[in-house]
């Protein structure tokens, strides 16, 4: 497989943050978004140089709320994007959008995504959580179902032909049938890429303090997986290949038993072991067979980028709060647990690669042989999920059936 | 005037909590031997499971320097004892090796059942008693009740009971004063044949076996050969001297004294509590009285947790061992659980005690199995059977009949808990022998209790409802026949022989339900129902089902972060692995040791 590299951007703001969201993001109106552009840059700059400017495949710009930020900003990010990093011909460049955040407050929308069509961006991924104003009201959102399909109409007039859309279940009080009708409604705006994620009640949110107080109708997991896999059957009926855990891709016309050109690729290069460069607060990369992850304090991250250091020749560093250089056991347990998301599932030859990689040292057994010598204590348990219909496994590799999905984490912890 | 004159060995008698570590302590200080910068709270109790529970299992003894104020030097031998039920004949035997006891009782709470049953071992050795008054520096010291107490409940005289507190230092002096007087030094003949009394030991890496001991007749020194008059065996002396604390060499031993003495012996159980030590080739002829052999009282199963080698737990039980003589075991072999070992103790502190050891000091992953008593299972055949593993219990046709141990509990409680204490004992299969108002508000419930139900949780649940005022003494009585059934538990259909119990048979369908309820709170979802089932031989008399798991899926990895996701993963496997595995189904380890653990109280 030939490895390629992506940029993952990270723009920590939102209009107003969600009930269910536990990730890290602040107060668009109130944080200093001038500024945190400003260190973006510099970072960007900052690992190009240091990365020797790599050829990248992909760009992602995630958030948040990517789409707050003003014009003149994000065009500065992209401009530095393009000056420290050769971007290939034809890569994906996706940036994500909340529906009713595209517009400015005099509502000329259509200037924003004419903006990012000049930036580069040919993906977009906006997040539609539910087609129904109850619901989104219940998740905190700030945008109407109405907002939506005015959203996708102007993104297809302004010709974005790759648009995912982010659909959320199991929101409390949701049954599968209302997911179900939410689902519907998404396909009747015809996406290329459709991300359908089970609600999961975090910690230190309003959703995870309300369900410690008992004022949360949780949906029940019984339920939960009923509308996970009636979502699957109703996705696979509309022409849509189940490619990932959460992820269905629009199969292409010319070729609709092959892969489908639709999928995302960038969030596919966290799948099998390929490089990625996290720039932003709190983003995470994989350089080099190092992981990283950079602060996620506001202020540091700024003052580290933007306030020129004191002594002459000084090299400004980036904060990490995680910086850990994997070992081979670290690369062939990523590479089973990340792969095992993705349908197709892993190779034995591409995990014992990945273990090679940093363990050095050829076999003269076969991958397959290689592998289970490495995890001859996962072995059996593996089979016993395979004799119960959850796991597959062959000379070639394993991935797991659609039943195996619900309880994926427990097939995963066996490789780590 | 003799040496004697001016020694005096003494112990400290106290309830659990009554500050009896707290006065050692300060005595150590006091009498400079210890420089306060390097008093450790509670010098004494020095095990991180006594200091945590505030209370002393392991015997400490020192030896402290008084000048007193008629301008004499006295040496004070500090014998402590430990202040817990589970081991009454050590106290008895640091008792023996007194001449006085000073008991100690808080101002703010009076007289305890324990304290009784102290001073009650210290009398029968024939100890003089200086009662002392702490904890004067609370506001709640009531020291006229707690001096009316003393002499109403155990019949001593307090008038002149002197009033202290450990904690701050205040009365200390004057309680040295009155000691040195009213304690009477030792009596003995330096020249006789030699007689001395082991009353503790523990083992020393370096010096194998450090015997603590009282010298009442004769002299011991440095290369004699000596024998244990109840094990029969002889040793060589290699080291004698005082406990200052640590052992400091001295040339002899002698009458009255109070030391250690070494002589490369192997394992604690050689150097029996109780044994007697003289010379091999110049013996006393009788051995002094009161040795007794340890005999378990509760035993439990303890396992490997998966994962966990067979041989640590081995080499850790025998290195318990070599120090606690009470402690013994020996291999076992269950269905569900494997290879480990069947345990016995002196009761169920003590059992927690060694547990907890295990885990802490030799940081071991087991299981430790609910605790049983021994019963005496009489065979049709006539023969009679001591059965402590419930899954080693006969064909209930092969059964005459089966004998449960009986424990005499002595319960003091303020009177305004009677009621409830005796609601709890009745709910225990307790029967009331008597009970005695000791004073107008305090009151003494005597109680024969069959063991087993002493051993899971009665002293929480005694506390409980008695908002901690009551307090619990007890000893072994007798043997009764009872009618008692094997209640097992059945997981996914199959019987788990390490959750088997032995229950009276009138309260066997309650107890199965309670257990299975509590199995169904403690076994996780699997992806599959788990019935479980509580059965006596073919029957089942109770039921409870888990429900399968059906998600366990992470939807999203936000923006590549995949440390975040490997870390859940890790936690997930690593508690997979404090799980037990039977068949498809997984037991978390506390379900050995939880699932009895049904306080009626609630």
């Amino acid at each position: 497989m030939t490895k390629r590299t992506g940029l993952y951007i990270h723009i920590p703001f939102c209009v107003k943050k969600c009930n269910y969201c536990a990730f890290l993001s602040f107060n668009a109106e109130t944080s200093p978004r001038r500024e945190y552009a400003d260190a973006l840059v510099s970072e960007i700059a900052l690992r190009g140089e240091e990365l020797g400017h790599p050829v990248i495949d992909t760009v992602y710009v995630g958030g948040g709320t990517p789409s707050v930020l003003d014009i003149s900003q994000m065009r500065d990010i992209m401009h530095a994007v393009g000056k420290s990093f050769s971007v290939k011909e034809g890569a994906e460049i996706t940036i994500e959008a909340n529906p009713a955040t595209l517009g400015r407050k005099d509502g000329v929308t259509l200037a924003k995504l004419q903006a990012y069509k000049y930036m580069g961006f040919n993906r977009l991924s906006m997040g539609v959580q539910s087609m129904d104003n109850d619901r989104l009201h219940c998740l905190g959102r700030i945008h109407t179902a109405e907002n939506v399909v005015r959203d996708m109409e102007l993104i297809r007039r302004k010709g974005f032909d790759n648009v995912n859309l982010d659909l959320m279940f199991s929101i409390p009080g949701e049954t599968t049938r209302d997911a179900l009708d939410d689902l519907r409604k998404v396909l009747e705006l015809a996406p290329e890429h459709i991300s359908c994620y089970s609600l999961q009640i975090e910690e230190g949110t309003p959703f995870g303090d309300m369900a410690v107080a008992g004022e949360l109708t949780e949906v029940p997991d019984e339920e939960d997986r009923e509308t996970y896999h009636e979502i699957c059957r109703v996705l696979r009926e509309a022409g849509y290949e189940h490619y990932e855990i959460s992820n269905f891709a629009r199969k292409g016309a010319e070729d609709p038993d092959g892969p489908s050109p639709y999928r995302s690729r960038h969030n596919s290069l966290y799948w099998d072991m390929s490089d990625y460069i996290g720039v932003g607060l709190g983003a995470s990369g994989f350089t080099g067979g190092r992981r990283y992850k950079n602060t996620s304090d506001i202020e540091e991250y700024i003052n580290a980028l933007t306030v020129p250091p004191i002594h002459e020749g000084a090299r400004v560093k980036v904060p990490l709060e995680e910086d850990h250089l994997n070992d081979g056991f670290d690369n062939i347990s990523e590479a089973v647990f990340t792969g095992l998301r993705r349908r197709e599932g892993i190779r034995y030859a591409d995990a014992v690669d990945a273990y090679m990689r940093r363990a050095g040292g050829s076999t003269a057994a076969g991958p397959k042989e290689e592998f289970w010598r490495i995890f001859s204590e996962a072995k059996e348990e593996a089979e016993d999920y395979a004799r119960q219909g959850l796991l597959i496994i062959d000379d070639e590799g394993l991935r797991l059936t659609e039943q195996g999905i619900d309880i994926s984490n427990q097939i995963m912890s066996l490789f780590v | 005037m003799s040496y004697l004159d001016n020694i005096r060995n003494f112990s400290i008698i106290a309830h659990i909590d009554h500050g009896k570590s707290t006065l050692a302590d300060r005595l150590i200080e006091k009498t400079g031997l210890v420089e306060a910068r390097d008093m450790k709270e509670q010098y004494l109790d020095n095990m991180d499971i006594e200091r945590e529970r505030g209370i002393t299992i392991k015997l400490q003894t020192t030896r402290l320097q008084y000048k007193a104020k008629d301008g004499q030097e006295y040496i004070l031998n500090l014998i402590d004892t430990p202040g817990h039920v589970d081991f009454n004949y050590e106290v008895s035997r640091s008792l023996a090796a007194c001449d006085g006891a000073v008991l100690v009782v808080d101002a703010t709470q009076g007289v305890e059942a324990q304290t009784l049953g102290n001073v009650y071992l210290a009398l029968d050795e024939d100890l003089e008693i200086m009662p002392v008054l702490n904890k004067m520096d609370l506001d709640s010291a009531r020291p006229a009740d707690a001096r009316a107490e003393i002499e109403d409940i155990i019949g001593l005289d307090a008038s002149e009971a002197p009033e202290i507190s450990a904690k701050t230092g205040m009365g200390i002096d004057d309680m040295l004063e009155k000691l040195v007087e009213v304690i009477p030094p030792p009596q003995g003949d330096p020249d006789g044949k030699l007689k001395a009394l082991i009353f503790d030991s523990y083992y020393d890496s370096y010096k194998g076996v450090i015997i603590y001991t009282r010298i009442f007749d004769g002299r011991v020194r440095k290369g004699d050969m000596i024998r244990m008059m109840n094990a029969g065996k002889n040793y060589e002396v290699t080291e004698v001297g005082y406990c200052i604390p640590g052992t400091v060499p001295a040339d002899e031993l002698k009458a009255g004294e109070v030391g250690y003495i070494c002589g490369s012996i192997k394992q604690v159980a050689d150097a029996r509590v109780g044994d007697t030590i003289t010379l091999a080739n110049d013996p006393t002829e009788e051995p002094l009285k009161g040795y007794k052999k340890a005999q378990s009282m509760v035993y439990c199963g303890i396992f490997p947790a998966e994962g966990e080698k067979y041989e640590n737990v081995k080499d850790a039980l025998e290195k318990l061992q070599v120090n606690d003589a009470a402690f013994n075991f020996e291999p076992e072999n269950s269905a569900a659980l494997g290879y480990g070992y069947r345990c016995g103790f002196l009761g169920l502190l003590h059992m927690d005690v060694i547990t907890e050891r295990l885990a802490r000091e030799f940081d071991l992953d087991i299981i430790t199995t609910l605790p049983s008593v021994v019963y005496k299972v009489v065979m049709k055949d006539g023969s009679v059977l001591d059965i402590q593993n419930p899954s080693n219990l006969p064909e209930p046709a092969l059964i005459a009949h089966i004998e449960e141990p009986i424990v005499k509990a002595d319960i003091m409680t303020p009177n305004d808990y009677v009621g409830s204490i005796m609601t709890l004992c009745q709910n225990r299969r307790g029967k009331m022998v008597h009970m005695e108002y000791l004073t107008k508000t305090r009151v003494q419930l005597h109680y024969e209790i069959p063991l087993n139900e002493v051993i899971y949780d009665f002293f929480d649940a005694l506390k409980s409802r008695t908002r901690g005022y009551a307090s619990l003494d007890y000893e072994f009585l007798r043997y009764q026949p009872a009618k008692l059934v094997k209640l097992d538990i059945l997981l996914n259909r199959e019987q788990i022989d390490a959750l088997s119990t032995i229950v009276p048979e009138e309260e066997a369908m309650a107890k199965g339900r309670g257990i299975c309820e509590k199995l169904k709170e403690i076994i996780p979802r699997h992806q599959f129902e788990v019935p479980i089932q509580a059965a006596i031989g073919q029957k089942i008399i109770a039921r409870e089902t888990v429900r399968a798991y059906r998600k366990d899926v992470l939807a999203k990895c936000y923006g590549g972060d995949i440390t975040r996701k490997k870390k859940l993963l890790e936690k997930q496997k690593a508690g997979k692995k404090r799980m037990r595995q039977f068949g498809q189904v997984t037991v978390p380890q506390e379900a050995f040791t939880e699932v009895l653990k049904l306080d009626d109280g609630k």
